[in-house]
């Protein structure tokens, strides 16, 4: 894993993350005037996640631009970051944050989220919280934490993926997705080691980020 | 866009004189990483300054076009990320114009042999994608994104399909690199690699792509105007100081 902030001088915040063979880049705009107009909230402030993958970050070519599964996983980011971020502070804005994945190998909505709450830290923006994420799953009769693409479709049939996003010191859930077949209790040992693994990932955020502030991290 | 320090940058000009310190035909520090993409058959990640940018190139099979039969392709696109600005209206000028320019300059210079990627004429033969991605925009995209697509090209190996399972570099020759020089002229004066500051200022761009001994693209733009002998004495720069980034480039070549 690496954690990397303040990469991109024109945002306000920006970050890096890698987590094995996966890597995303977060760039994070405002709090500016909201646009379009007619999504203004009048009590709190918007988050306008965009996400998207490289051409050349998957094995064949992803098509540049958004497509119907970038749209979903920006969503998701933008709900997960909602929470995390005390909006309600800063009423009438709009804080754009853009995620681009350049490498892809399985769990690239988790790294987004965590490169991209990260960002919002370098922005200095109020949070409740950094959101760590990670995915967790079940391959055959294991439970297993951040799959990679080969375990994820070499077993294909009996493969569960399970996205999470944390706020550790909080004990929250922001992001939570399913698909395959888990009982109750594999369920509950994937969340367990879903935290475990959560928990890791943000000391590694937070030494970035003071890194960051003690101006190191910029060689 | 910003128009901070207008007046200053102007009349510093006047002088000759640049707000970064730099000599008026001095180019900012080249920083160039190559293997950053895993996925990608050749990467390459350029920092100019603080512009930075991440290409990587693809080889993939697809149909040849009807009109030739007998030649692979070359495709190059610029994305002007909204990493780099969320204004939409930066974006959409930038990405066209890249692009565009940077697709020609090495489409011109004939560096890639189209026709050794060709697999069964009129049915299959390799395409060479070559996707290219601001990170940060602080001046100077064009030579940045043409330094990065370049590199990934010449850094770039793959399995070519009817040569075996080896991994190969691309048919390239590369004494032809069209290497890209953009100046930005402000009142009189000319600046070569112009940062953020000056390219919001600046009257006239012209970007060349300086190929062995040849010129094998060019670019005017923003509304301003170069004199034949302004031209001429930009041409000169460009290909005299060809070989600084060209050699830079080289060393990242796949053997």
């Amino acid at each position: 894993m690496e954690a990397e902030t303040g990469i991109i001088e024109n945002a306000n915040g920006s970050a890096r993350f890698k987590i094995g063979k996966t890597e995303a880049i977060a760039a994070v705009y405002g709090p500016s005037e909201v646009k379009p107009k007619h999504l203004e909230k009048v009590d709190r402030g918007i988050i306008l996640c965009k996400y998207d993958m490289m051409p050349f970050s998957v094995p064949d070519r992803a098509k540049p631009g958004i497509d119907r599964r970038d749209m979903e996983i920006g969503e998701v980011i933008t709900n997960a970051l909602n929470r995390a971020v005390l909006l309600e502070e800063m009423p009438r804005s709009m804080i754009a944050v853009n995620v681009y994945v350049s490498q892809a190998d399985a769990g690239t909505r988790c790294a987004s989220l965590t490169a991209a709450s990260m960002a919002c830290a370098d922005a200095g923006l109020p949070m409740r919280d950094l959101v760590a994420s990670v995915a967790g799953g079940k391959i055959g009769d294991s439970i297993c934490l951040d799959l990679t693409k080969e375990e994820e479709d070499f077993h294909e049939a009996a493969a569960t993926d399970v996205p999470m996003g944390f706020l550790p010191s909080k004990n929250e859930i922001v992001l939570l997705q399913l698909d395959g077949k888990v009982t109750r209790e594999d369920l509950r040992k994937i969340i367990e080691i879903g935290k475990m693994g959560a928990a890791r990932i943000y000391e590694l955020e937070k030494k970035a980020l003071k890194r960051r502030f003690l101006n190191e991290s910029k060689t | 866009m910003s128009l901070e320090n207008y007046a200053y940058i102007r009349d510093l000009a006047i002088e000759k004189v640049r707000v970064d310190g730099r000599k008026p035909d001095e180019r900012r520090q080249i920083k160039i990483k190559t293997g950053v993409i895993n996925h990608s058959d050749g990467s390459a990640s350029v920092e100019l300054g603080k512009t930075k940018v991440l290409a990587g190139v693809k080889l993939l099979p697809g149909i040849p076009f009807p009109d030739r039969p007998n030649e692979g392709g070359l495709i190059v696109n610029f994305e002007a990320s909204e990493l780099a600005s969320h204004y939409p209206s930066d974006r959409i000028i930038y990405s066209v114009e890249v692009g565009r320019v940077t697709d020609r300059g090495i489409r011109e210079s004939n560096i890639i042999d189209l026709k050794k990627l060709v697999v069964e004429p009129g049915k299959t033969a390799l395409f060479v994608y070559v996707d290219c991605y601001a990170i940060n925009n602080d001046g100077n995209l064009l030579d940045a994104c043409n330094i990065a697509c370049l590199t990934a090209l010449v850094n770039a190996r793959c399995v070519m399909e009817g040569h075996g399972e080896e991994r190969l570099p691309l048919p390239l020759n590369l004494d032809n690199l069209s290497i890209s020089h953009t100046f930005g002229k402000i009142d009189r004066t000319i600046f070569f690699d112009p940062d953020m500051i000056e390219e919001n200022i600046e009257d006239a761009r012209l970007t060349i792509g300086a190929g062995n001994g040849v010129i094998n693209s060019m670019q005017k733009g923003k509304s301003g105007a170069f004199t034949p002998e302004e031209v001429d004495a930009c041409v000169e720069r460009a290909l005299a100081h060809r070989h600084e980034v060209k050699d830079l480039i080289l060393g990242h070549h796949s053997k």
